[in-house]
């Protein structure tokens, strides 16, 4: 029964995984610990995280079984991350602490060097799909691709500025428009009482006026109108 | 002489109260009516929600005057915890957030500190003490009969006494249980009661219930001016006790189970009640699990948010064994207290932009066996591998519930995914029926489990030996159980396979049994079977034969449950009903689906099932 004292917690974040254990861990639990731990690092993850700030261990079996742990991810290409930050796990592993890679927590480890985190992943995925890049073709590729993204973030920018210009020539157009339509309004309203007195002929407001489209038709009209008379 | 009396009125949790808005004003009309009369001096307690709305409905003037009879020392106004809860039954982090955010309301809304602590179902324990003390309380209200129960004496007990705990102390005022009945029920014998506690004129603290329904508040006030004028009692706030009489002594040990609780009566503590109630005992631990989860990956301004959204999940009205609605016998008041629960953990998640799938194997239940507790963005459960892998919690997180809610009046926790096996005989719905409420064919052995991570989901493998008895025959089958979880989505696989491990031929029904807290509003369809709506009136049980797929949903909860399986699959459903006190003589406390499949399982043959459960809303 004293095996089943232990507390394991697992939170899949896909290529994250963190493991914690907690409770005080003697001989009796080491066979128990070692297949749980066994049976959950065999899935599926590129970062193992054991996290063991509440754990105790009373015994020194347990370095030997992280050690065996760990070179068995390493097998799989995934790494193995101890995470805690309390002086007796430090004591406690301070022998292989030069082996083991040691944070505080997730987020430290996160932030302690992008390069070989992408490494692994790149490690992991290639391992995983069978797809193996030198580093020259990589960055070469990568080169490519990166040159295709600026390539087309250039046409996109230059099509916009494009349709600025035309968006701005529009406003422009609107806006003289505008400024004539108020002009007429207010050339009306000027010859308005002119136009009440009979003064002045509105001639616009005429149908035949308003039915010829060009001038060319409109004098062949008077010229037909004129032999007729 | 006159009897000297110190009432003490007390509201109801504002979870008792269907209209707190007119409770509010009824209550703002009755203290107006007790001020007015100005002989009356008491001690008045209500809980945070209730004093927001009595802020709220107040007129400016009656406020005004509750300020001007706190000052001129006519009436006391109680501190305690924001929505009352029993102390001893949370964390001290919640506890202390608790008192300290009623103490700030009653600031807010009347710009007093109170001196004394009270919490209406009169549970004490020692380590409350320094949590008192650290809230600035100067004395707490008790109930008299643990009082007398650490004195060792049958003899009425007024005045205050003293109790220290880990180098904190605190002043303890007792409640006479006695006189508040003969009060409260207009029994005669009152003033015989009260002279017996008045021995030098100290005063007897009365415990007064104010009326649930808000048309009786006014009423009740008037009645209690007209008792103190008709019988020329005399009266102080609870206050004066502590400030102006000497101490009676110490109290070396101090624990009250409380009262209102429906504990049995040799309860001595109210965590009796986790014990006694495994409704109760998962709420809680649903909180804790939550707590200690938030506590460890929240900080600042995020943390205290949270912490907020557990607080209402700590009313006394989701830790009583009470029903009509005061307590967790109602159904209603299950989901209530769960929804509150499912509320937190969705707002947990988003504030720690939860993900993925997380798996814990711990003792949930702090009852010294592990259980494995699986959660991803939409759902968690918790999966009793020492029982059978039977499921003590399934929780949907958007519309907030818990589907494994039922109630059972033997003291068993609802059961969900628990293998049954029936005999192969000509069962009528009935017997069958009858055959699941008794639980006694289930496989409830400890399994060994196996938590396999694959790509996007996990799977929880069970296996070990169940014992069985079908008819006169009695063996034992090798049973593995697979539950398939995956990274983020509500759904559930469940894979069997039950070996035959005799020399003789077992045939059989074998089938899983859920109790699901649904259905409580009893209207409308809730059934829908191989896409069409299946009638059923929620008091017969019934079965549908060769199913592919079954859908139980609760239209007010907005929840569901959908059953799809491998093969055509019968299905029985029937109501869960518990006895009562009350008119009606049955209860209805949610329902049992039972599908099963028939079974011939020859000696050392195989049998194997699947099916998926998928969580949705409506």
């Amino acid at each position: 029964m004293r095996a089943d004292l232990i507390d394991i917690q697992i939170e899949d974040f896909g290529n994250d995984v963190e493991i914690s254990l907690s409770g005080s861990l003697s001989k009796a639990q080491l066979s128990a610990v070692r297949e749980k731990l066994d049976s959950l690092m065999s899935g599926p993850g590129v970062f193992f995280f054991l996290n063991l700030e509440r754990a105790h261990f009373a015994v020194d079996d347990y370095l030997e079984m992280f050690l065996d742990l760990m070179n068995k991810t390493r097998e799989r290409n995934s790494t193995m991350v101890l995470l805690f930050r309390n002086e007796e796990l430090l004591e406690y592993f301070s022998r292989y602490k030069n082996i083991f890679e040691i944070h505080e927590s997730r987020e430290a480890y996160k932030s302690s060097g992008l390069s070989k985190q992408l490494k692994q992943v790149g490690v992991y995925y290639g391992k995983k799909t069978g797809l193996r890049l030198s580093p020259r073709v990589a960055i070469a590729a990568g080169v490519l691709i990166m040159g295709w993204l600026i390539t087309l973030f250039l046409i996109i920018a230059a099509q916009g500025k494009d349709i600025a210009d035309k968006q701005s020539q529009i406003m422009a157009l609107e806006s003289q428009r505008d400024r004539y339509v108020q002009e007429i309004d207010k050339l009306e309203s000027s010859i308005g009482p002119l136009k009440r007195l009979g003064v002045v002929e509105d001639t616009s407001q005429l149908n035949s006026f308003g039915a010829i489209r060009d001038w060319v038709s409109y004098l062949k009209h008077l010229e037909n109108t004129r032999r007729e008379e | 002489m006159k009897p000297v009396v110190s009432f003490l009125l007390q509201l109801s949790p504002q979870t008792a109260y269907g209209n707190l808005e007119a409770v509010a004003r009824n209550l703002s009309d009755g203290l107006e009516i007790l001020l007015n009369y100005r002989k009356v001096k008491c001690s008045i307690f209500m809980d945070g929600p209730t004093m927001e709305m009595l802020k709220k409905t107040a007129k400016p003037l009656s406020i005004g005057k509750i300020k001007a009879g706190v000052d001129e020392g006519l009436v006391e106004f109680l501190g305690g915890g924001f929505y009352d809860p029993m102390l001893p039954l949370f964390p001290k982090d919640l506890q202390v957030r608790q008192l300290k955010k009623h103490r700030s309301k009653l600031k807010s809304f009347l710009g007093l500190e109170p001196q004394g602590y009270f919490n209406s179902s009169l549970v004490w324990e020692m380590g409350m003490i320094s949590v008192l003390e650290e809230c600035a309380f100067d004395y707490a209200l008790v109930s008299e009969a643990a009082v007398r129960e650490a004195l060792g004496r049958n003899s009425p007990v007024s005045g205050w006494f003293t109790v220290e705990d880990q180098g904190s102390l605190m002043r303890v005022v007792p409640v006479s249980d006695e006189l508040s009945k003969a009060i409260g029920e207009d029994d005669l014998r009152w003033r015989e009661i009260a002279e017996s506690y008045n021995r030098e004129e100290k005063p007897v603290v009365v415990l007064l219930d104010l009326p649930p329904q808000a048309e009786e508040i006014v009423g009740f006030f008037e009645r209690l001016v007209d008792f103190v004028e008709t019988n020329e009692v005399q009266t102080w706030p609870v206050s004066y006790i502590v400030n102006q009489l000497q101490p009676e002594g110490a109290l070396s040990n101090l624990v009250s189970a409380g009262r209102k609780l429906g504990l049995p009566f040799a309860a001595n503590t109210c965590r009796e009640m986790l014990v006694q109630r495994p409704e109760i005992n998962t709420l809680q631990k649903d909180l804790l699990n939550l707590f200690h989860r938030g506590k460890g990956n929240l900080q600042g301004k995020d943390l205290e948010k949270f912490y907020e959204e557990l607080l209402p999940a700590m009313s006394p009205i989701f830790y009583r064994n009470l029903q009509d609605d005061e307590g967790m016998r109602s159904l209603k008041v299950r989901q209530w207290g769960f929804r509150y629960l499912q509320k937190a953990a969705h707002d947990l998640d988003s504030r720690m932009n939860f993900s993925g799938l997380r798996i814990d194997v711990s003792d949930f239940m702090l009852q010294g066996m592990k259980q494995i507790w699986v959660e991803n963005p939409e759902i968690s459960c918790l999966v009793d591998y020492n029982q059978g892998g039977i499921l003590r919690l399934l929780n949907h997180k958007t519309p907030a519930v818990n589907l494994v809610n039922a109630w059972h009046d033997d003291g068993g926790p609802a059961l969900f995914l628990a293998e049954c096996l029936l005999p192969n005989e000509d069962l009528t719905t009935e017997q069958i029926g009858v055959l699941l409420a008794g639980r006694d064919r289930l496989f409830l052995e400890h399994y060994d489990y196996q938590v396999k991570r694959e790509s996007g989901s996990a799977q929880v493998q069970l296996s070990g030996e169940q014992g069985y008895r079908v008819g006169e025959k009695q063996g034992v089958f090798l049973v593995k159980k697979e539950l398939h979880f995956d990274n983020g989505s509500p759904r559930i696989g469940v894979a069997y396979e039950v070996a035959n491990t005799t020399y003789q031929e077992n045939p059989c029904y074998f089938g899983t049994l859920m109790e699901l807290g649904l259905l409580e509003s009893g209207e409308g369809p809730c059934i829908v079977a191989d896409g069409s709506k299946v009638k059923w009136d929620r008091r017969e049980p019934f079965i549908y034969p060769d199913a592919k797929k079954f859908k139980v949903f609760d239209s007010s909860l907005d929840a569901a449950i959908e059953l799809e399986f491998e093969t055509p699959t019968t299905v029985f459903i029937g109501p869960i009903f518990s006895a009562s006190s009350a008119a009606a003589p049955q209860m209805f406390q949610g329902i049992r689906v039972y599908p099963f499949w028939k079974s011939s399982l020859a000696a050392s043959e195989k049998f194997e099932c699947k099916m998926n459960m998928t969580l949705s809303k409506r």
